[in-house]
């Protein structure tokens, strides 16, 4: 009779890595379409891109600069993801983190191995305040996240802003909308990548290791995955909501103590560059594994980097928003689409015994 | 069809000669990956008759109604209605063509109304749906079917019976005439079952016809017309219910005979029962938020190496109680005693620490993780100790050891350990939550329910559990609805009534009226025999 689709309940992993195979190339696909349409060289530009992302040297220390803020606030979203909450205030904490950095870094002279740490640790300790009230208010009276830690992005944004226009204005230059340039910098280790990088890296395989191989990993993965069951099972389930939205916002603000020191050397409006926001992109890439975050993030850079390119060819930047949003909507399509399996519905044959191995 | 039992105003109406079934199925076949789920299944549903399917845990019921209702599509076969063949290619096809199932886990909105949830998504809900007109078509749709809804109470407030009350008129609404009810007295009481079979009855009367998925051969014997008993996803056979037995249908769905034993008789060798009790509570009294006392003064002893039954019709505290015993809940007053110590405050995990077992009402909802696989799911209670967790880390191989330490000893086939454990079906699910608490009860098991949903053969196995586990020296407590099963298994047995423990009785010389009575919140009699059954 007639073919008709099966939804299957679980996707194997290879299946489901061949289907978003299929997307990313569907939406790049579409991507070139909409170039050639208005007239350019996608042959030309897909050149230029792949040269100046992956191509050259300078395109690789570009995509490992992209690459250290989202490997950190990818992980950030998906850590709390693991428990069942989403941390759409990474951006935020991220700013906090550059503002604790900053404070450190202008105001407390010292040599920078002294000085760097502290920055960090006062990054971190901004961030998880950050975070704070709304992890307090999360797990002890089921106050949604999404929307409080949303809101404090736009706090946090506008407080960076202000502290770079108002009291810590650089005076010597007075040129730009920024604080001065920090005394300390990251160290770099290959051209302008500092170590940063492979600290982010270090960082995200680490938690891997943490939410997959510890008596703590494993309460969160039951507390997400079903709380009355934790409850049951005796696991402090508030407990270790407020603990992963700490470390969350821990892990953002690290992002943004990282591009200050390492990457832009002063606190500027705008600083974050929606690192926060696209580290949900990676999160949901990322499907809730760590590991997976590693992939993502390289995916989410790789865009954001061809997204430079392209400007330089005149494109308008809101173009690297249409690519990612188009390159997510193919995924979210493909991931379904994986579920489901073509199979042919026909009257009982003489001999059906058959058709049971049909699909082992 | 002049079955002597049904010759009153409900009796199943007379069909004229050549009437086609409602609904024919001939040779239905679905598969799943490595599993054969129904095969070459015929049956024929005629107008005005109650049509029982029977069958044991994952003998293929489920799915066969699936196929019917729409929501799989068959892999061969093929659905004919009222004499014309069909394919559905939607739930809402079938819906369409009149046929209507209740699901044996409801799919109702728990923050909507009543009236709400009976017009969503139905093309004759009013355009101007205001509250008031809803609940004057619900109230009309109550009375016309005789199954009695308050239109205006939001169904996460109203208990299972009710909610099923709700689901049924919902697509008795939509003009089903095929109505299949999956496991449908599973959640009611004695009560409600006997009204939704007088409710059952005269929508047959009508000309309709009713499939009734069950486990429970009374019942079925009861309110059916004819039965089809599955097997391993085949249609091993069709009897008149006038021609059939209890014990006949039995043998026929498991494919061998069940041999009955009387439970209560020790093993040789079997612990005896402890002289001092392991958990006591004194005194226990339980508030909800609103202030209610759940639990009101229960003063009991659990003695190791024997089975304390609590009956009660569900909602009488079962559900405070068992989480008082398992450290879930706080008392509000009283005390809890462990071996004659006070035991920590509400701390499920020092108590499963401590040896307190606890196989859990609703499984799914509690037991479980349903979409983490097997071995996360069977190391729920370990995790924290060695082998599985030491210096707080987590050893994923000494988990996946575990897990199948305990999928061998629970007997239960999977695949793969790293399945999801909701592919599984409820009585494996039920097996391995049983096996999981059985590891770690060294001193109690509180287990409320464990035979709900499961078919003969699984019921016998856990309560095989439960008695070894009480020939061991453990101190078992079974909650359950199933008064024959208390009857049979228990040593002593409880009734909780309104919270209160109204008495403890020995089990050997208990009858099933003075239980009755008991569950009734009324006092034993004493030596009287009229009237039982008041629950």
């Amino acid at each position: 009779m007639a073919g008709t689709l099966q939804r299957q309940p679980t996707v194997t992993p290879a299946r489901r890595l061949a289907w978003r195979a299929g997307a990313i190339v569907t939406a790049l696909a579409i991507t070139t379409l909409f170039l050639a349409l208005s007239g350019r060289d996608p042959r030309l530009l897909a050149d230029l891109v792949v040269r100046s992302t992956v191509g050259s040297r300078f395109g690789l220390e570009d995509l490992a600069l992209f690459l250290t803020p989202l490997l950190l606030t990818g992980a950030a979203v998906t850590v709390t993801g693991r428990i069942g909450v989403w941390n759409i205030g990474a951006e935020g904490q991220f700013y906090a983190g550059a503002i604790g950095a900053t404070a450190i870094g202008l105001f407390l002279p010292g040599p920078s191995w002294l000085v760097l740490p502290l920055m960090a640790a006062s990054g971190i300790a901004c961030g998880m305040g950050w975070i704070l009230v709304p992890a307090l208010a999360r797990a002890y009276a089921g106050v949604n996240e999404i929307i409080t830690t949303l809101l404090l992005n736009f706090v946090a944004g506008l407080l960076t802003t202000y502290l770079a226009v108002g009291p810590w204005h650089d005076r010597v230059t007075g040129a730009l909308a920024s604080t001065g340039r920090l005394p300390v910098r990251i160290p770099e280790i290959w051209g302008v990548v500092h170590w940063g990088f492979p600290i982010a890296l270090a960082i995200v395989l680490g938690l891997a290791w943490l939410t997959t191989r510890t008596s703590w990993g494993y309460q969160i993965t039951v507390g997400g995955a079903n709380e009355q069951a934790a409850r049951y099972a005796g696991i402090p389930v508030r407990a270790r909501i407020l603990g992963v939205m700490l470390l969350s916002g821990g892990l953002a603000a690290l992002a943004g103590m990282f591009e200050v020191a390492g990457t832009v050397h002063r606190l500027q409006g705008g600083l974050a560059n929606n690192f926060g926001y696209f580290g949900i992109v990676v999160a949901v890439l990322a499907r809730g594994s760590c590991l997976n975050v590693l992939p993502a993030a390289l995916l989410m850079a790789f865009i954001l980097n061809a997204g430079i390119v392209l400007q330089t060819q005149q494109l308008t930047g809101s173009a690297v928003l249409a690519i990612t949003g188009l390159v997510l909507f193919m995924i979210a399509i493909a991931d379904e689409l994986a579920h489901y399996r073509p199979v042919t519905v026909r009257p009982v044959t003489p001999r059906p015994a058959t058709r049971a191995e049909v699909r082992p | 069809m002049t079955d002597p039992r049904h010759t009153q105003p409900d009796a199943p109406p007379p069909v004229a000669p050549g009437t086609p079934p409602i609904l024919q199925l001939q040779g239905i076949c679905k598969y799943f990956p490595g599993v054969i789920a129904n095969q070459d299944v015929s049956l024929d549903i005629a107008p005005g008759e109650i049509h029982a399917l029977l069958g044991e845990n994952g003998a293929g019921k489920s799915t066969l109604m699936n196929v019917v209702t729409g929501i799989y599509q068959p892999d061969g076969g093929e659905i004919i209605l009222d004499g014309y063949g069909q394919s559905f290619a939607a739930p809402q096809d079938a819906i369409r063509a009149g046929i209507g199932m209740v699901h044996q886990h409801f799919k109702l909105v728990p923050a909507f109304t009543v009236a709400e949830n009976i017009h969503l998504g139905w093309r004759e809900t009013p355009f101007r749906a205001s509250a008031k007109t809803l609940e004057a078509r619900t109230r009309a749709l109550s009375d016309r079917f005789g199954f009695s809804v308050r239109p205006d109470a939001i169904v996460a407030d109203l208990s299972a019976g009710e909610q099923q009350r709700v689901e049924i008129l919902r697509v008795l609404g939509r003009q089903a005439r095929l109505l299949i009810l999956d496991e449908p007295t599973a959640v009611l009481t004695p009560a409600e079952t006997r009204d939704l079979f007088r409710a059952l009855r005269a929508f047959r009367a009508q000309g309709n016809a009713v499939i009734l998925i069950s486990h429970k051969l009374d019942e079925v014997i009861d309110i059916s017309d004819r039965i089809s008993i599955l097997r391993t996803g085949r249609n091993v056979g069709t009897y008149r219910t006038a021609d059939c037995t209890a014990a006949g249908l039995a043998t026929i769905m498991v494919g061998r005979e069940i041999v009955r034993r009387d439970l209560r008789a020790r093993a040789p060798g079997a612990a005896p029962i402890a002289t001092t009790p392991v958990l006591s509570l004194r005194g226990a009294t339980c508030r909800d938020p609103r202030g209610v006392e759940t639990l009101r003064d229960v003063t009991l002893d659990l003695h190791g190496g024997e089975i304390l039954g609590i009956a009660g019709v569900a909602g009488n505290g079962q559900r405070e109680l068992t989480q008082v015993l398992t450290g879930m809940m706080p008392l509000s007053a009283g005390e809890i005693l462990l071996d004659g110590t006070p035991a920590p405050l509400a701390d499920p995990a020092a108590f499963a620490r401590s040896g307190i077992g606890h196989i859990p009402e609703d499984r799914l909802r509690s037991g479980l993780a349903p979409s983490l696989d097997i071995t996360d799911n069977m190391a729920l209670r370990e995790y924290d100790r060695p082998p599985i967790g030491r210096h707080g880390l987590y050893d994923r191989a000494a988990a996946a050891r575990l897990a199948s330490t305990i999928v061998e000893a629970a007997e239960v086939r999977v695949p793969d350990l790293a399945t999801p454990i909701r592919n599984l079906s409820g009585g494996n699910q039920q097996r391995l939550v049983a096996r999981r608490e059985i590891r770690i009860a060294s001193r109690v098991l509180v287990a409320a329910y464990p035979s709900r949903g499961l078919d003969i053969g699984a019921i016998a196995t856990v309560l095989r559990y439960l008695t070894e586990l009480r020939d061991q020296g453990v101190a078992v407590v079974l909650v359950s609805e199933d008064l024959e099963e208390l009857l049979n298994v228990a040593d002593r047995i409880g009734v909780l009534f309104h919270g209160r423990l109204m008495a403890t009785i020995d089990a050997a010389t208990a009858d099933m009226e003075t239980i009755g009575l008991l569950m009734g919140g009324r006092p034993a009699p004493s030596g009287s025999a009229h009237s039982g059954g008041q629950a």
